[in-house]
This record gives C-alpha cells, sequence and structure tokens, in this order.
C-alpha cells in the first residue's frame, strides 16, 4: 500500500469514511468498506453532465466524475485545494465549482482544466450552482448573505439578480417545466422546505407544504415538472413542480444529495457515501456498485 | 325661447369642444401615462402600487396584481418580454383558477400603446432599477411591430 492511499485512508477512518481518495483517484466505496472503519464523510453534492453522460460529486474535499452510474470515480484534477461543496453542469457540458474562498471555478474540458472567475462575484463562498436546464452558457450562483447571481456567458461575467429566499439556500436548481414568464424556474432546497422562483425572478415562493430542512433538490430531465426533494428521513417526489408532494415509497434510506439524469434515472447518495441508482419506472434501488 | 336653428348650434358647439376637449397625446409619455389611467390602474393601483398583499396568493388561489413601482419586480424585466405579457396576458400555473392572470390587451391596445404603457412604467423606477432594465433588455428588445415611428 503506498503513502498516499495509507494517509488517505486514515484520514478517512478519522472521519468515518467507508470512500477513500487517493492521489491517483477516487477507488470505488464498497472495496474499501473492509479497510476502513466508520462511514465516509457525506457526499455534499451530485450533478450530471448531460454531455458525457457522466455522473458528478463533490464531497467538500474533492470532486470526481463517473462514467458507469457511480460504480468507479476518477477524481477531477486540480480541485484538491478548493473543497467545493456544490457542483453545476450545463447542458452543454461546461462544469463549475466554487472558488476556494469566492468566485467560482469553471472547465470546458470536463474537468481536466479549471479557470477562475470572480468578476462580479463578491469575495464570499458560493455556496449553491445551478446550470439553466436548457441554455448552455446561463448559470446561477448563491452567494449567502448576498444572493443570487446570474452568469451569461459560461461563468465568465455575474450580475447580481435577486437576494433569494429569506430562509435561505441549501442547494439550487433550473428546471425548464412550462409556465415561466421568462424561460424557466429556480428550485430552492432550504431549512424550511422547498422555495420556487420564476427565472425572471419575480419573488420566491414556498413550494408545497414540506416542512424542515430540505438537503437537496432535483428535477428530471426527461419530465421537467416532476421535482425531487431530500429531507432528513424521507424522499419526495412532485409531478407539479412542488406544488404537492408524495413519499417515494421506493427509496430505501434518506439520501443527503441527488440528481436525475436524462431518461428518469434517478441517484442518490446516502450519508455514508454509497451511491444508489433507480432506473426509470423502478420500484427499487441498486447500489451503484452492485 | 331658443329655436331649432339656435338648439342645433348649441349642440354642434358643444360636440366641437368635446373633441378639442380629447387633445391627442403630446408625447408617448402623454400616451403611456393616459393608457396605464385607462386599463391598468384598476388592477395596478393608480400609482402602479399593486393590490395589497400581492406576494401571497388571495382567497380564491390566485396572485393579486403586482405593484409596477420600485417596489415591485416588473423592472427586472425585459422590454419584450413585458411587451408580450401585455400583448399575450399571463396565467401563473399556480393559480387555483383557469382566469389569465394578466389579461391581454393585443385586441385592445395597438403595439405603440403597448410600447408607450412599458415605457411610462420606467418612470417609477429608480436609476439603478431603470439601468438593469436596460441591461436586460438588450438582447430582448420590443419587437418589430413597436418600433417608434
Amino acid at each position: 500500500m503506498n503513502r498516499g492511499r495509507r494517509a488517505a485512508l486514515a484520514a478517512g477512518a478519522r472521519a468515518g469514511a467507508v470512500l477513500a481518495v487517493t492521489t491517483a483517484g477516487w477507488l470505488p466505496g464498497l472495496a474499501l468498506a473492509s479497510e476502513a472503519t466508520g462511514d465516509a464523510p457525506a457526499p455534499v453534492a451530485l450533478a450530471f453532465d448531460r454531455r458525457s453522460a457522466k455522473l458528478l460529486r463533490a464531497s467538500g474535499h474533492a470532486a470526481a466524475s463517473s462514467s458507469d452510474g457511480g460504480r468507479h470515480w476518477t477524481a477531477l484534477q486540480g480541485l484538491q485545494a478548493t473543497r467545493p461543496a456544490a457542483i453545476a453542469a450545463g447542458i452543454g457540458g461546461r462544469l463549475y465549482v466554487p472558488g476556494p474562498a469566492a468566485g467560482i471555478l469553471r472547465s470546458d474540458d470536463g474537468g481536466r482544466h479549471w479557470i477562475a472567475s470572480t468578476s462580479g462575484l463578491p469575495q464570499q463562498p458560493v455556496r449553491a450552482l445551478a446550470a439553466h436546464a436548457d441554455r448552455p452558457d446561463t448559470v446561477y450562483a448563491n452567494v449567502e448573505r448576498h444572493g443570487i447571481y446570474r452568469s451569461e456567458d459560461g461563468g465568465r461575467q455575474w450580475r447580481l439578480m435577486d437576494a433569494g429566499p429569506r430562509e435561505g439556500i441549501a442547494r439550487l436548481i433550473h428546471t425548464n417545466m412550462p409556465g415561466s414568464m421568462k424561460s424557466g424556474w429556480l428550485v430552492a432546497a432550504g431549512p424550511h422546505g422547498v422555495q420556487r422562483a420564476m427565472d425572471c425572478f419575480c419573488g420566491w415562493r414556498k413550494a408545497g407544504s414540506l416542512a424542515g430542512p430540505v438537503r437537496d433538490v432535483g428535477f428530471d430531465p426527461s419530465l421537467p415538472s416532476r421535482v425531487f426533494a431530500a429531507t432528513a428521513s424521507q424522499l419526495w417526489t412532485s409531478e407539479d413542480g412542488g406544488e404537492t408532494w408524495t413519499v417515494d415509497a421506493t427509496a430505501p434510506t434518506a439520501v443527503v444529495a441527488l440528481v436525475a439524469a436524462p431518461g428518469s434515472v434517478l441517484y442518490g447518495a446516502r450519508a455514508d457515501g454509497q451511491i444508489l441508482r433507480r432506473a426509470a419506472g423502478a420500484t427499487s434501488w441498486q447500489a451503484a456498485d452492485a | 325661447m331658443p329655436n331649432a336653428l339656435h338648439l342645433a348650434c348649441a349642440s354642434m358647439l358643444l360636440v366641437a369642444t368635446a373633441s378639442c376637449g380629447a387633445a391627442q397625446p403630446a408625447t408617448a409619455q402623454d400616451l403611456g401615462r393616459r393608457v396605464f389611467a385607462a386599463q391598468c390602474a384598476t388592477c395596478h393601483g393608480a400609482t402602479g402600487q399593486g393590490q395589497p398583499g400581492w406576494q401571497e396568493p388571495d382567497a380564491s388561489g390566485e396572485m393579486p396584481a403586482p405593484p409596477h413601482d420600485r417596489n415591485g419586480h416588473t423592472w427586472k424585466h425585459s422590454d419584450a418580454m413585458l411587451y408580450r405579457i401585455v400583448k399575450e396576458g399571463w396565467r401563473d400555473p399556480y393559480n387555483k383558477t383557469q382566469r389569465l392572470s394578466m389579461p391581454a390587451f393585443g385586441a385592445t391596445l395597438s403595439p405603440q400603446e403597448i410600447r408607450a404603457v412599458i415605457d411610462d412604467l420606467k418612470t417609477l423606477w429608480t436609476p439603478q432599477q431603470r439601468s438593469f432594465q436596460q441591461q436586460e433588455s438588450r438582447k430582448a428588445t420590443y419587437p418589430p411591430e413597436a418600433r417608434l415611428r
């Protein structure tokens, strides 16, 4: 066992990690389960790059991509010092993560190279990112105590659009479900449920009656009005853009992050780091490395 | 006692006077203000202040008319979007009724009248809001039918 891997495993064990990171990349979580003790640091965010059909994850100390639905992962190079807490993928394949202290980093080559961008963004951490559902150059960033910024040139220039929901934002997505005055909707997971606003920023309203903290939200790109929300104990589904919610009885356990891929495939990440996958129309979930 | 000729002249004088009283708008801004007073103020308020409680659905589950002044969000929308909404109307998809949230005025107002009333709304905004809206409108301008003549 090399020094790098040994160090990573030790750090992982201290943090209760199931997943470990080597200098060469990620290793499948379950393969290390017997070597580590405790649970992995919980994945902070999932995203799906529709251009490359890769699953993406950001876990607070690195980011990685998977071409096989979460079975194997490859580290996105150049992000070791950034501790990304969010990740977004534009429909054209451009990737975004928050910068180490402020601004964002963007990649036009699938995560091999990253360019920093702070123009128009305040010197505060970006907490949430959302790529426009069908405009490749439009992306949104939430900066705590400042609000939601929008870029329409692939993350180069940013503009403050809105203060955001009063309750704050844990996670943000953009869906192109119909009915907006402009081109879609922003849906935010927050401490008191789900908030929703048209992307012309006409004001935020509570979406449905989910109470308590919502960890993550997602939408089905194959059916944009279908929205998902992950709370501490359950996964919820809405067929009307968040107006009404039903418990997803198929979910085996609570997830801390989720993302839906084309074809209505749904990925969830558990608190122990395991990636789960549910195929379209399926009534059960599979571990990604099953 | 006035005879029929006197009455006819008096009537013609009254009609002439009435026509002169309803003078054509001197400027586009005058036109915009007249259109707003005649078509918009009933819902959006005489000064564009909106309806009370406009940020939440009312008892019938519809969104009340929002303000058009600096307290609203009209200034966040491009000229193209505002024009489309005034012309075609719009319905909040989460209204509990099927009625349009904003009626369509395309059959009532000419393109120039629609443009005039939108341009008049801009006088209700702060300079920063006007600048923001101008930037939003750079790639989303008024349609050709509403070009200034």
